[in-house]
Parts: C-alpha cells; sequence; structure tokens
C-alpha cells in the first residue's frame, strides 16, 4: 500500500491541471503542477495562521502583559521567558504531568481501538454492527454535550457512577468526590478522553483491517500461528500505517487536551495541580494576561509535540529518501 | 436564564463609522450623544430584564440612539474583555467589570476618566470601596454598578433542636457550627476552596490579603493577622464542614434545603451572597410548572444572621458586585456618559435596589426594602471589604491561586508555611 | 477462495459466542453517556435531583426540550454552526485534496520543507494564540462573521487532513489510471470513474474529522464570534450551562440542550456512514 507513495509516476490531477500534469518536470522554470496544487493549501496556512505563529514566536520574546495588549510598547527580552520557564519547577511538574497523561492515554486508547477493530471482525453482522453504532454515537457527542454528561455521571452527589458503585457490597462510594484529587482527577480525564477517541481509532483499524486478507489469515492458521501471533505478526504490520497516523494524532491531541480538562476543573478545582499543558497555558494567557509567558509555554509544547512525534516525522523523510 | 436580545450588533460598526474617526477618546467628548449607537456590556444574567428594558427605552429617548445590551458569562469575559477593550472597532461602549477586576483594567488605561462627572453621578454617596478600586492617581475611571454581600442562613430548627443561640462572636460562631456538624449534616457548609468566603477570616482578625509597601503591591497572607484567620478558617473547614477541599463558589443552598431522598437538609448553616433566598425555603412542585420546584421561604425553619466579628459586632465579609466604566478606545464617548448618566440616576439606582441589588449609591439603599434579607445585606455590606486595588489582581484571579491556595489550608496544610509560599506567587503577579 | 469462507462459516467456533456477548456488553457501556443524556432530557428536574438515579424515563416529557428551545436562540446558533462547518468542510477537503496529490504524486522543490511545515503548524497549542487570531481577524472586519471564523477552522484543520488524505492518494496505483487512459478514457473520465471512488472513503473519513472539528470547536469562537446573535452551537450550549452555574444546574434542560446540539452530528453521520462502508466494501474487494 504505502510503497506507491515514493514513486515518481504521472499525477492523478483534477480537470484542470491536466494539460501540465501529463509530463512533470522538476527542473522546469515555470510554476509547476504540484506547486500549483499546493498554492490553496499554503495561502490558507500563512492566513490562519502564519501571522499567529509569528505572532507567538515574537511575544514569546517580549515582556507583554495587560499593559501592553492596552498600547504600552512592549520590552523585548529576548529569552527570558524561556529562562524563567526552564527554572521554574510548577512548570516540569506540569511537563510531566502532560506527558503522563499523554502517553498512558494515547497507549490506552490505541489498544482498546485496536482490540474493538479485531472484535468487530471477530463477530458476527448483528453484534458488529451494534458496536459500530454505539461507537459512532458516542464519538457524534459534541465535546462540550459529552463533557456535561460525564461531569454529571461522575458528581459527588447524584452521579451513577457512585451510585453503581456503591451498591457492590462492601465498596463505600457514597459522597466520593473523584474531581477533588488529582489522581481520581486525571483517573476520570482519561477515561473521558478513551471514550471519546476510541471509536475514531476503531473504526480507523477496522477499515485497515479490511484490507487484510483473509487467505493470508487462513493460511497463517493453518501454519499454527495462534490468534495473539496473527495478531502481532500478520494483523499489526498490516495495519502499520493507519496505526503511524493514528497514533501521531493521539499523542497531538492528548498532550495539549483542552477542553476537557478545563470544564472538569470547572466542575472539580482550578487549583495547579490539576493543570495540563493545555489549561497551563490558558490560565498564563486568559487568566494571568502573561501573554509574553504564555507564548513562551506554547512554543515549548510546539518542540516537545516534535520531539515527541520524532518517531513519525522520520519515518516520514526515510520514506520521501527511498528511490 | 434565557436573556437574548435580538438586535443588530452591525448597527454598531456603522455607527462607528458615521460617528467619524476620532482615534482618541477626549476628541468625542464634545461630541453630540445625539443619534449614537452603543453597546453596554452587562456581566452574567444578575441586571433583571425588566432594567434591561428600562436602560434601553431610557436611553433611546434621551439620545434618540439605540443601546444594544450583550450578556457576557463570567468565565469568559476576562478573555473578551482583554481582546475587545482595546478595539475600537468592537469595543463595548459601557461595560460591567467584575469589581475586583477593576483595578487591571484600569490601570492598563482601558478606561474613559470619568472625574469630571464624579460629583454630578453620586460624588461621596458611592459606595467607597468600589470607587477606590477604580480610581488611578485620583482620577476615577470606574464607578460602581452594584453590590452584593454575604451573610448566613441557618435552620431554626436544626438550631433550636441542638439548643443553639444566634451567635454573637467569630469563635462563639465556630463553636456552634463544629458541634451541628455530623456525619450526614454539615454544621456549616463551606467549600474548601471557596476563598471568596474564607477571606472574611482574615479579614475579620485585622489580616489583608496584600498591602502596598511604597510603590510595590505585596502578599500579606503570612502576617501574624492572616495567618490567625486562616488557622480559623482551617479549624472551622475540617470541624463544620463536609464539602470537599476543591470546592469553590459552589450553590451550597442545596444543602439548607430539605434533601429528596433524606427529607432532611445536609447544611445547618451556609453563607451565600443574598439573592440566595430565592431559592432558599420549603421545596414544592412548582404549580405553573409540576416539572420544577419552587423554594418557599418559612420563617419557622429558615433565619439569617450576619456572620460576627472577632469581638462581636460584624465580620467584614467580601463585598460582592461590580463596577461599570466606559472603554477609553469607544468612539461614542458622548453616548456612553448618557447611559452613565441614566444607571446613576435616581430613578434606576431605586430599580437595583428593589431588584435585590445593593444600589451604587448609598442614599437609595432603602429601596432594597426593610425585611430581614435587607437588613441583613446592608449590615453585611457595612464591613465589607474589598480584594486589593492593585494592578494585577485580576491576574491573581485568573490564574487559580487563591482556590489552590485555600484548598491546601482546608486539606490541613501548615498555615504559616502555605501562607508564605503563596505570599511569594502573589508577589509576581501583583504588580 | 470459496473453501476458505464455507471452512470458516461451518466451523462454529464456542469463542465466537463469548465474543459476541462481549461485543454487546461493550456497546452497551460505550453508548451509556448517550443514553444517560437522552433519558436525562426527558426527566423533569424534580426527578434528577433526587439522589436514586432514575434509569428509565417512564412519565418523561419533551418539556425540557420546549423551554431549551423556548427563544429561538437555538435556531440561530444552528445556522450559524451549520454554515461554518459546511463552509470549512469543503474548502479543507477541497484544499487538502489538492495538497494531496501534490505531496503524493509528484516529487518537487520545496516537497519536504512543505511536509514539515504542515506537520510543524499543526502542533502549536490553540489556547494561547486567541490574541493574534482577534487581532488579525478584527483588523479586516471580520469579527463576528462566517468568513473570518472559517479561515481560522480551515486553516486549523488542513495539516491534518492533508496528512490523512495524503495516504489515501499513495494508496491508489496511478497505474490503474493509466490503464485506464489506455482503454481510451480522458484523464479527467479517468480520475473522476477510477480514482475518485476509491478515494471517497478518504474523502468521507477525512470529512468526518473536520467536521467534528469545526462543530465542536469553541475557544477560538468564543473570541472571534463575541456577538451573542452570531454564537455557535458548542457556545449556545456552553452559555445554557453556565447560565444555570449561578443558580442550581437545570440539569434536565442542560441534557436536552446537549442532545439538541449531538443531534445534527448523528444525522451527518448516519448520511456519510453508508458512503463510507461502501467505500470501505469496495477496497475489502479490492483486497
Amino acid at each position: 500500500m504505502t510503497d506507491t507513495i515514493s514513486r515518481d509516476v504521472t499525477a492523478a490531477a483534477p480537470a484542470a491541471t491536466t494539460k501540465s500534469a501529463r509530463t512533470p518536470d522538476v527542473t522546469r522554470r515555470r510554476i509547476s503542477v504540484p506547486h500549483l496544487l499546493l498554492i490553496p493549501a499554503i495561502a490558507i496556512l500563512l492566513i490562519g495562521m502564519g501571522y499567529p505563529l509569528v505572532w507567538q514566536i515574537v511575544t514569546s520574546m517580549q515582556e507583554f502583559g495587560i499593559q501592553q495588549q492596552f498600547g504600552k510598547p512592549a520590552d523585548f527580552v529576548g529569552l527570558q521567558n524561556y529562562l524563567t520557564l526552564a527554572t521554574d519547577p510548577t512548570m516540569w511538574q506540569v511537563v510531566g504531568r502532560s506527558l503522563l497523561f499523554c502517553f498512558i492515554t494515547a497507549a490506552l486508547t490505541l489498544i482498546v481501538g485496536i482490540l474493538l477493530a479485531v472484535l468487530m471482525t471477530a463477530v458476527g453482522r448483528t453484534a458488529r454492527l451494534t458496536l459500530q453504532i454505539s461507537l459512532l454515537l458516542a464519538w457524534a457527542m459534541p465535546v462540550v454535550a459529552a463533557m456535561t454528561v460525564w461531569i454529571w455521571l461522575f458528581d459527588d452527589r447524584r452521579g451513577v457512577v457512585n451510585y453503581l458503585l456503591d451498591m457492590i457490597p462492601g465498596v463505600d462510594m457514597n459522597r466520593f468526590s473523584w474531581l477533588s484529587n488529582p489522581l481520581t482527577f486525571f483517573i476520570v480525564a482519561s477515561v473521558i478522553v478513551i471514550w471519546m477517541s476510541v471509536p475514531f481509532v476503531a473504526f480507523s483499524a477496522y477499515a485497515g483491517l479490511t484490507q487484510v486478507s483473509d487467505e493470508v489469515l487462513e493460511a497463517a492458521q493453518l501454519d499454527g500461528a495462534n490468534g495473539a501471533k496473527r495478531l502481532r505478526y500478520i494483523i499489526l504490520p498490516m495495519i502499520r500505517p493507519v496505526i503511524m497516523i493514528v497514533l501521531l494524532l493521539q499523542l497531538i491531541w492528548d498532550l495539549r487536551v483542552f477542553t476537557q480538562i478545563t470544564m472538569l476543573q470547572d466542575a472539580g478545582s482550578k487549583a495547579g495541580e490539576f493543570d495540563l499543558l493545555g489549561t497551563y497555558i490558558y490560565k498564563l494567557g486568559a487568566g494571568s494576561q502573561d501573554f509574553g509567558m504564555a507564548s513562551a509555554v506554547s512554543i515549548f509544547v510546539l518542540a516537545l509535540t516534535l520531539a515527541i512525534s520524532w518517531f513519525y516525522v522520520r519515518s516520514l523523510l526515510k520514506e520521501d529518501e527511498q528511490p | 436564564m434565557k436573556r437574548k436580545y435580538a438586535v443588530a450588533a452591525i448597527a454598531t460598526a456603522a455607527a462607528l463609522v458615521l460617528a467619524g474617526c476620532s482615534s482618541t477618546g477626549d476628541a468625542a467628548d464634545d461630541g453630540s450623544a445625539e443619534g449614537q449607537d452603543i453597546t453596554l456590556w452587562l456581566m452574567g444574567g444578575d441586571t433583571p430584564d425588566a432594567l434591561r428594558d428600562y436602560l434601553k427605552s431610557e436611553y433611546a429617548d434621551a439620545t434618540g440612539g439605540t443601546l444594544t445590551i450583550e450578556e457576557q458569562g463570567w468565565g469568559d469575559a476576562v478573555a473578551k474583555l482583554t481582546t475587545a477593550l482595546p478595539d475600537a472597532a468592537n469595543t463595548p461602549d459601557v461595560t460591567e467589570i467584575g469589581n475586583t477586576w477593576s483595578p487591571t483594567f484600569t490601570n492598563a488605561g482601558a478606561f474613559t476618566d470619568l472625574s469630571d462627572m464624579y460629583e454630578e453621578l453620586g460624588g461621596d454617596k458611592l459606595l467607597k470601596s468600589f470607587v477606590e478600586v477604580g480610581e488611578v492617581d485620583g482620577a476615577q475611571y470606574a464607578l460602581p454598578y452594584y453590590f452584593g454581600s454575604r451573610y448566613n442562613f441557618y435552620r431554626k430548627d436544626v438550631w433550636a433542636a441542638a439548643g443553639k443561640e444566634v451567635p454573637t462572636t467569630l469563635a462563639e460562631f465556630g463553636d456552634t457550627v463544629k458541634a451541628l456538624r455530623t456525619d450526614s449534616q454539615s454544621g456549616f457548609y463551606l467549600g474548601g476552596s471557596d476563598w471568596r468566603n474564607g477571606i472574611s477570616w482574615i479579614f475579620a482578625n485585622g489580616g489583608e490579603l496584600a498591602v502596598k509597601d511604597g510603590d510595590e503591591w505585596v502578599g500579606a497572607l503570612s502576617s501574624d493577622e492572616s495567618v490567625e484567620g486562616l488557622e480559623q478558617f482551617q479549624e472551622l473547614f475540617t470541624g463544620a464542614s463536609n464539602a470537599p477541599v476543591t470546592e469553590f463558589d459552589s450553590t451550597p443552598w442545596v444543602n439548607i434545603n430539605d434533601n429528596d431522598a433524606t427529607g432532611k437538609p445536609e447544611a445547618a448553616t451556609i453563607i451565600a451572597p443574598g439573592w440566595a433566598h430565592w431559592s432558599i425555603g420549603d421545596l414544592a412542585p412548582d404549580p405553573a410548572d409540576a416539572t420544577k420546584t419552587v423554594a418557599t421561604w418559612n420563617d419557622d425553619v429558615f433565619g439569617t444572621f450576619v456572620l460576627p466579628g472577632v469581638d462581636g459586632g460584624v465580620a467584614p465579609v467580601f463585598a460582592g458586585g461590580s463596577n461599570i466604566a466606559v472603554s477609553a478606545a469607544s468612539e461614542n464617548q458622548a453616548g456612553a456618559k448618557e447611559l452613565v448618566k441614566i444607571i446613576f440616576s435616581e430613578e434606576y439606582q431605586t430599580m437595583l435596589g428593589e431588584n435585590g441589588l445593593g444600589p451604587a449609591n448609598l442614599d437609595y439603599a432603602s429601596s432594597l426594602g426593610d425585611d430581614q434579607f435587607a437588613k441583613a445585606l446592608i449590615e453585611s455590606a457595612a464591613g465589607s471589604k474589598l480584594t486589593p486595588a492593585a494592578p494585577g489582581w485580576a491576574a491573581v484571579e485568573g490564574a487559580g491561586i487563591l482556590e489552590e491556595f485555600f484548598g491546601k489550608v482546608s486539606g490541613g496544610g501548615d498555615v504559616a508555611e502555605l501562607a508564605a509560599e503563596y505570599d511569594e506567587k502573589l508577589d509576581k503577579l501583583l504588580n | 477462495m470459496t473453501t476458505t469462507v464455507a471452512l470458516r462459516t461451518r466451523r462454529l467456533r464456542p469463542g465466537r459466542i463469548v465474543l459476541t456477548i462481549l461485543a454487546f456488553a461493550i456497546a452497551l457501556a460505550w453508548v451509556f453517556p448517550v443514553y444517560w443524556m437522552l433519558n436525562s432530557s426527558l426527566l423533569p428536574n424534580r426527578t434528577l435531583q433526587s439522589f436514586i438515579p432514575t434509569f428509565v424515563p417512564f412519565g418523561g416529557s419533551f418539556a425540557n426540550y420546549a423551554n431549551a428551545l423556548e427563544d429561538g436562540s437555538f435556531y440561530s446558533a444552528l445556522g450559524i454552526s451549520l454554515s461554518v462547518t459546511l463552509i470549512a468542510v469543503f474548502f479543507c477537503l477541497l484544499f487538502a485534496f489538492l495538497a494531496a496529490v501534490a505531496i503524493s504524486r509528484f516529487r518537487f522543490k520545496g516537497r519536504k520543507t512543505f511536509v514539515v511545515a504542515v506537520l510543524l503548524v499543526q502542533m502549536l497549542p490553540a489556547e494561547g494564540l486567541f490574541i493574534a487570531q482577534y487581532k488579525m481577524v478584527s483588523s479586516v472586519g471580520l469579527l463576528n462573521s462566517v468568513i473570518g471564523i472559517s479561515i481560522i477552522y480551515i486553516a486549523a484543520v488542513v495539516p491534518f487532513t492533508v496528512w490523512m488524505l495524503r495516504g489515501f492518494v499513495a494508496g491508489i496505483p496511478a497505474d490503474l489510471e493509466e490503464a485506464a487512459m489506455v482503454d481510451g478514457l480522458s484523464r479527467t473520465q479517468a480520475f473522476m470513474r477510477i480514482t475518485f471512488p476509491l478515494l471517497a472513503p478518504g474523502l468521507v473519513a477525512s470529512g468526518v474529522f473536520a467536521f467534528l472539528q469545526a462543530w465542536n470547536e469553541f475557544t477560538v469562537a468564543l473570541v472571534l464570534l463575541p456577538a451573542e446573535q452570531m454564537h455557535t452551537l458548542p457556545l449556545w450550549l456552553r452559555g445554557f450551562i453556565q447560565a444555570s452555574a449561578t443558580r442550581e444546574t437545570d440539569w434536565g434542560q442542560v441534557m436536552a440542550a446537549s442532545t439538541l446540539v449531538a443531534v445534527p452530528v448523528i444525522v451527518f453521520f448516519l448520511i456519510v456512514q453508508g458512503r463510507m462502508t461502501s467505500g470501505l466494501v469496495s477496497g475489502a474487494v479490492k483486497g
């Protein structure tokens, strides 16, 4: 599937550009087809993200607070904001917490999603459709709506979760306040994020699995490979491209998860030990009006994301280098 | 709950073009308010519909222009004010602003100097603590809009059954509510991170959150008085409240009403802003809409008293409420000032009072009425205090530092150590 | 092939029953929050305030919905949300598709730069950007406009969409098209008849993704659409929750409002789901 990526072939370009697409020639002087194709995407990125990105970089090197927002000239402070961050233990706690949350949540999401996809291929039509529809409904829930329901489910007084857990003999969960303690707070957050993200992973993996041919699996089975081995040596490698991109997306999303955490904080606690990077930036910027620092953290998060997704970037660039 | 206005805000933009493009607010001062269409931002739903309608029709009568009122959620207001106020094309002309945020925006230069109107609007009769937070170097920028303050609601039946009397000192209050606590009932229901109520204990003991040292504001949580108050708060929370340590700005009145399942209240006492009394009482289905519950105040079961001070009298509680200011970037300065005049008119001030909101002009405080709620409001407001008028105070609130601090104190941390630690955090943000 | 299929169906694996039960159990658990929202939206607030949950909405009514819809602000928010989302999805797919073709079918100068730049842009956290976005949109007079926010959304979603589509485009052998052209089709025809149908599931999948991003977003919308009559559905719902935050939360009404916000997405999913599966089936046949 992926081996066609790097083939230097004639384009499947849309009608408007077909003529010139016939003989792609990189060294040609006039604007080439691929450049034309990229123009809209580049233009919208420059318009929509270019200025904010530049502003962010510039601001991260300024002392920019509410006074500056109201017109006072901002002092250029070079890398001072970054230095302040680097020496701030709170910042590193947030980074550590965010990375932990991100890795655990992304890994669980991926595992559960792939297992559900495998389950879909293993059961009959009715069971598969039921599972797919319920995942689809969960996926369709708007985040704000979903958060509202979840917060209520985990409510310490009238929450169904406590009510059901309390019914188990020997378990006293009456009035258990899930959102008061960082550990249970992040467990709840993780459960919610996994619940929301698994459908996307499961559907993507399922789409990948339908591409795995039955013959290969049957052959492997006849050769004595058990279920786990088939999964490990045949299925996973074959859906690897899908998994890679899904993993990348989950890592990026989970690292800077914002809406879920900020809504849980509204319901629970706003204290610093409940912050992840997303809410930390928001508190610095919108909350404390320290836009210089907020920008510096944003740029740092950009670098951090790049670092943890390096595995993907590298494999992409490698793919590119192949003849 | 549902106050939506089908008014075209585009009209404002159009008006800006018509009004001509003077870039400074002062230049527009000489302009006439005639026909200026302006926008007023109100925070949350505290201003009742009748008052909004009054403002609109009065403004139309006075200037022939249209007043558009847009309601902003408290939670998102700072982000919106930060972006919109400096932007001449989109700023609200007049805005309500949380009283504790006033110093920050005033110091940043967000508002128009209203000193020349100050006497006309009420001068010394305006609530002083609110005037101070909107003042820079003797000039008046943000003025009081309304105030509310907090007092206690208690269950007469529960207190009587335990043989308790309304306390007269803060220590007595603490002992009483601690004695009233059981596993299923808070003697005094108070969220552990609810600093807006918690600071009353600091104030009552003569402490402050921050003080001005020369030109700089510094945190004062670790002063002896503050620590004393915080220790009392800690003792009170652990001894009298069943609320989670992380709970902040809660809706405690649900706890003082009878619980559906048990038929008993979960709190014998709460402290809440005055308007909470509409939600407190015997619960019954709403005759107009059976799906809803209404609370009917019952004098035999419920009572009010103000939080007593350390040596008796009234404890200084947190003065809730809002300020009002004219945006410096507004190009309709004349119209905006016209609206401010309407807001400070006797008629509007009286309307505020009649709706249970403390009027900015204390001459009209009698409009609050003379029932027990009005009395408790006026009595508690008399001693009430505001958060420090430091330029960075909005940043302190925005960062959630006080919630965090009070949560840790409630959690049983060492008060003196925590206070020193959080003073440092305050120092960084206050100036 | 036929023999293996026959083999499969004939043999009734005992594990299969366990797996089927498991599938149903997971389905039930997954859908529970959705069910809970529906259930609560039908119950009167009095019932919801009880400490004992009501699991089936006997005696429920649509009163909460009537209350939530009362002032008509829902319809205006629905209109704004639909316009913003559809504009964003359409242009996002178009631009991303063109870019995906470029980077998966061509080698050219600056390709790698583009690939890395796109990757970088999507990693920038949005929480600190609101001042810059506000300044930019306001300076061109597009505050409180569908166009202004759509541009930001398109820019925010295009990178991911390029990534997703790139894989799909690369997965379709260019030879197929060449072969069709040898058979006498024009390039346009070859593209429309051969490549496009194969791409459909990819476009649908990316479209769903873009749709959800634009539909759910509210932090940018909060700043760029300050006027109440320009609120999108997430802002409307948030306003609803916040309005009741000063009083005791009217859960029934909030749940009804949440359901109303979810319904258009579910409808959208039902529409595209058929296509997605048919696309997947064609993919499966190919495999």
